[in-house]
């Protein structure tokens, strides 16, 4: 065990160098994110399965990933070696942040990891289902206080959904921004607010310890394992899903772009990358190619609409 | 520490140019949040303390501290400086501004190793013929240790490729 | 079985000698890391946390215990040997540990706080194992309110122990409470005083200023005094190991930090640095030496120190307990257990104690690892100090710089470096104080938030603030904090608080 381990040390440090397909990823946050722990997570599952001999993750941290994507669409261009992991807050920071680099200057690949946002109260709470929240909002939308994630991102642009959905003033939504799931789901479980809203993940061991009870999910359809309707089930059409991808450099040719889509296949199909979608709880939402450009186009053109109508967006 | 100065600074009645110098920076920093906060004083939502509300505090607040340091300074109650030497100053600027130049151009270790001779010059070792290639080996070794070893993400130049 | 057995059964299972190993190497690692100035325990973790998945669960979680106590303490040691924070939570500890380190007296100052951290880590950890569950009752009452009224009293009690010029101590409060608006708000998600920058957008990162403030400013301060400073700094004066004396000064304040520390850990929005202020302020207050802060009282790094150890601890109660991350690094640390299997939440200590139990032996033997292997290298530690001046201080630049780099590679980071150092060099060379200008930036975003978040959920209805007895208690504990001191001087009493005012006008 300990020559293995000092064995292990020595490898890392000595990182043979190899020829084929040496792929840099950048991850557009710090060190310990979700961005970040894709690009590595993609590192290893491209490495054991032998997709590429050496994968390097760059940090780029900043601003909902949109210095990232800058940096990254000026400086590599046409490099085919050259990967970007991303996801659905990037097309709402690049809105609010007025980025003028956007997914249009990088070449997506695919959608790999998405997560869906659920609506929950205390387990006290005298709201009891969807339909108790929409009336409670209905009546008097500065009474019902939201709590989630910064303002502007998936769980805020979720609460203004909802809201538009059941008829109230988007801009009305008393939504509390905290700074971390932690602080919110803290806040939320003090009854310091009404309900919280986040993705699935960040909930589930309260929901599991009967903390917590979700009102609604924003999936398509029902999901196995969670006792809760789905809002479009509740009478709101609302489907949205905190999805993370993965993208090129711009300016690469057909080839390159298809050589870049086969090994991100190879990578989202292998027993690695699975295995660690598993432990981690994520839930595989692969899709690419012209359904994932059509799919992609069709959320940046809701988000906006949605950050308009919160007025986050002028 | 401000006991001494004052003993000999309480018999001059002219003020201090440095101390309104720094009242007028003050001053300009107030008027920089004033009117860069501007544009955000209608979006409290249900909170009436909204975006702009606290910068327009702070800013108050700056105000007043840049009377108080005018008032302070007519009244000589600013602290007297011992004597700066600014060529020392200056080398180890050039070796942060040369750093910051070079980084992107040549990688980590040479930028740096720049910036560890230069510096060095400007603490009074001046053979920087000596100092900039030392500083470079060093700086190597702690590429090598930090980004190979320990994973850490530092810009590459020519002399990193050659261990990637 | 029993808590203890459990806890028993996880420590003989950590002190095998292959397990002990890996909390040394864990511990060096993450000691290695952590000194960067600007690369905290989270990221650290974060770095090396793939280095562990090699091991079985045990040795891997012993061993990322090691890096997670090496990465905090590291920054701990530059804070005081070379005024260079190393995190946020260590920027208290260069204030007086520098000064100390200076006298000659660093090996005390690395001691204390090494000690300290160890006594802290202790006993916070003997806490959450025991009392894990009633704290977290409590931390879970602070909301938006509470947590106002708190920084309310840090402000009020840190920024009256700082400085011996009420105008300058302000002046860089508000200097770092202008500089904490930079950025994004929170609350709504538009930019203030980025012009357009989109490097601007997050914000000016904490660590990077304190870099700046404290050691480039620093740099460039001694540079300006040219040949008139003296070329090599006494790195030993009298005994390199703490004296009766030290020992005595120290123990009160370590229990008082980790008294402090851990339930501010614990809360979710605490944070560590809080924590720190507040401790420091306290031994400022309690100390029969007050006169000897600011020139390096021995309480003032061993209470600190203490604090933040307490703090780290303390963080992971709402971890375990609720699964709740409350801060970068406790979210690496979720990342962390669940590659071993280990789902935090309010279930854990029912479905895992084996897991758990093992966690917290391994956090006991990783802080004794820590202790065991720094107490003998500092005085080589100290020893650094003895470089000569043009090595030292370029070497301390190439350091200072690399951390910043690392963790974020823009040559607008190293910019900034740069422009705040001269700010810090020219606030230096006026005699304003440093340490308020980052306790703004601190407290100035956690302060308005927290203000803001409890207007908005009652609708702007401003008694809510006084409404919660927590928070009338905090906040009338500021009050008499504010005009105390006041009253006390209005009647010439206390003799400090006189001799501070003479010296004020």
């Amino acid at each position: 065990m300990k020559h293995f381990f000092l064995a292990s040390i020595l490898a890392g440090a000595i990182a043979l160098p190899a020829a084929a397909a040496d792929y840099t990823i950048m991850a557009p946050a710090a060190p310990g994110g979700g961005w970040d722990q894709t690009a590595r997570t993609m590192q290893t599952a491209m490495q054991q399965e032998k997709i590429s001999d050496k994968v390097q993750v760059m940090n780029v941290p900043g601003a909902g990933g949109t210095i990232g994507i800058a940096q990254f669409a000026s400086q590599q261009k046409g490099n085919p070696n050259a990967l970007m992991v991303g996801g659905y807050v990037m097309v709402g920071a690049i809105l609010t942040n007025k980025s003028p680099v956007t997914l249009k200057d990088v070449t997506p690949i695919a959608r790999l990891t998405g997560e869906y946002e659920v609506i929950v109260v205390p387990a006290a709470s005298e709201v009891k289902t969807m339909a108790d929240l929409v009336e409670k909002l209905k009546a008097d939308p500065g009474a019902v206080s939201w709590g989630g994630g910064s303002a502007g991102g998936t769980d805020h642009i979720t609460a203004g959904l909802v809201a538009k959905a059941a008829g109230v003033d988007p801009t009305k939504v008393n939504y509390i921004a905290f700074s971390g799931g932690g602080e919110a789901l803290a806040a939320i479980l003090g009854g310091q607010v009404t309900a919280g809203i986040s993705s699935y993940g960040e909930f589930e061991g309260q929901v599991k310890a009967g903390a917590l009870r979700v009102l609604a999910i924003s999936s398509d359809e029902k999901i196995e394992g969670i006792d809760a309707p789905t809002l479009k089930e509740s009478g709101l059409d609302v489907v949205i899903q905190n999805w993370r991808m993965v993208a090129a450099a711009p300016g690469l040719s057909d080839e390159q772009k298809a050589a870049v889509t086969a090994d991100i296949e190879k990578l989202a199909k292998s027993k690695t990358w699975q295995d660690n979608l598993k432990t981690k709880g994520w839930i595989d939402t692969y899709l690419a190619g012209p359904e994932f450009e059509e799919q992609l186009a069709k959320d940046i053109t809701a988000t906006e609409a949605i950050l308009k109508d919160i007025g986050l967006v002028k | 520490m401000s006991l001494d100065h004052n003993e000999q600074t309480r018999s001059q009645r002219r003020p201090d140019w440095a101390a309104l110098a720094i009242a007028a920076v003050l001053a300009i920093m107030a008027a920089i949040i004033f009117f860069d906060v501007a544009r955000l004083r209608d979006m409290g939502g249900y909170s009436q303390v909204g975006p702009a509300t606290v910068p327009d505090w702070i800013a108050i607040v700056l105000i007043c501290l840049a009377i108080w340091t005018v008032v302070a300074s007519f009244k000589g109650d600013f602290p007297q400086r011992e004597r700066q030497e600014i060529k020392p100053v200056a080398w180890v600027v050039a070796g942060l501004l040369a750093q910051m130049v070079l980084i992107r151009l040549v990688g980590f270790s040479i930028a740096t190793g720049v910036l560890f001779g230069l510096a060095a010059a400007g603490f009074g070792a001046r053979r920087i013929w000596i100092s900039i290639p030392v500083g470079i080996v060093l700086c190597f070794a702690i590429y090598w240790l930090f980004a190979v070893v320990l994973q850490l993400s530092l810009p590459a130049g020519p002399l990193e490729n050659l261990i990637h | 079985m029993s808590t203890f057995d459990f806890l028993m059964q996880g420590l003989v299972s950590a002190m095998e000698p292959i397990n002990l190993l890996y909390a040394l190497i864990g511990v060096t690692l993450g000691t290695m890391v952590g000194v960067l100035p600007g690369i905290g325990p989270a990221t650290t973790v974060a770095l090396l946390l793939p280095v562990t998945y090699q091991l079985d669960p045990t040795g891997s979680l012993i061993m990322f215990a090691g890096i997670y106590y090496g990465g905090m303490y590291g920054g701990s040691t530059t804070s005081i040997l070379l005024n260079t924070p190393g995190e946020s939570a260590s920027i208290i500890t260069a204030l007086e540990g520098n000064k100390m380190a200076r006298a000659g007296r660093g090996g005390p100052a690395l001691a204390t706080s090494a000690i300290g951290s160890f006594v802290a880590g202790l006993i916070a950890t003997l806490a959450l194992a025991f009392v894990a569950p009633y704290i977290v009752k409590l931390a879970l009452v602070f909301g938006p309110r509470e947590y106002f009224a708190l920084m309310v009293l840090a402000f009020v009690t840190v920024s009256s122990a700082f400085g011996n010029s009420a105008l300058r101590g302000l002046t860089s409060l508000f200097i770092g409470l202008a500089l904490s608006l930079v950025g994004i708000d929170q609350l709504t998600g538009q930019n203030r005083l980025s012009f357009g920058v989109p490097d601007l957008l997050d914000g000016i990162e904490v660590t990077t200023m304190a870099v700046a403030m404290f050691a480039i400013g620093e740099t460039l301060f001694i540079a300006a005094q040219g040949a008139q400073a003296p070329d090599k700094v006494e790195a030993i004066r009298g005994s390199v190991w703490m004296t009766a004396k030290d020992w005595a000064r120290s123990w009160k304040p370590w229990l008082r930090g980790t008294v402090i520390g851990f339930p501010i850990g614990a809360m979710p929005a605490g944070g560590a640095e809080i924590g720190t202020f507040l401790s420091y302020a306290a031994e400022k207050r309690l100390s029969n030496h007050p006169e000897e802060f600011g020139n390096g009282a021995i309480e003032g790094v061993a209470g600190p120190e203490a604090a933040n150890n307490a703090s780290a601890a303390g963080t992971l109660v709402p971890l375990l307990t609720l699964g709740l991350p409350t801060s970068a690094t406790a979210a690496i640390m979720l990342a962390g257990f669940q590659q071993y299997g280990l789902q935090p939440g309010p279930l854990l200590f029912a479905t895992n104690p084996q897991l758990v139990w093992g966690l917290i032996a391994s956090l006991l033997i990783a802080n004794l690892m820590l202790l065991v292997l720094n107490l003998p290298l500092v005085g080589l530690w100290v020893r650094l100090l003895t470089i000569p001046k043009p090595w030292l201080y370029s070497g301390i630049l190439v350091f200072a710089t690399l951390g910043t780099i690392g963790a974020n590679p823009s040559v607008f980071e190293l910019g900034m470096l740069l422009v705040f150092g001269l700010v810090a060099y020219v606030m230096r060379v006026f005699d304003y104080p440093i340490a308020p200008v980052i306790v703004g930036l601190i407290l100035g975003p956690l302060a308005e938030q927290q203000l803001r978040r409890a207007l908005s959920i009652s609708q702007g209805d401003v008694t809510t603030l006084v409404q919660s007895p927590i928070a009338a208690v905090l906040l009338g504990l500021a009050a008499i904090a504010l005009i105390l001191p006041l009253v006390l001087r209005l009647r010439g009493r206390g003799n400090v608080l006189t001799q501070m005012a003479a010296s004020e006008d």
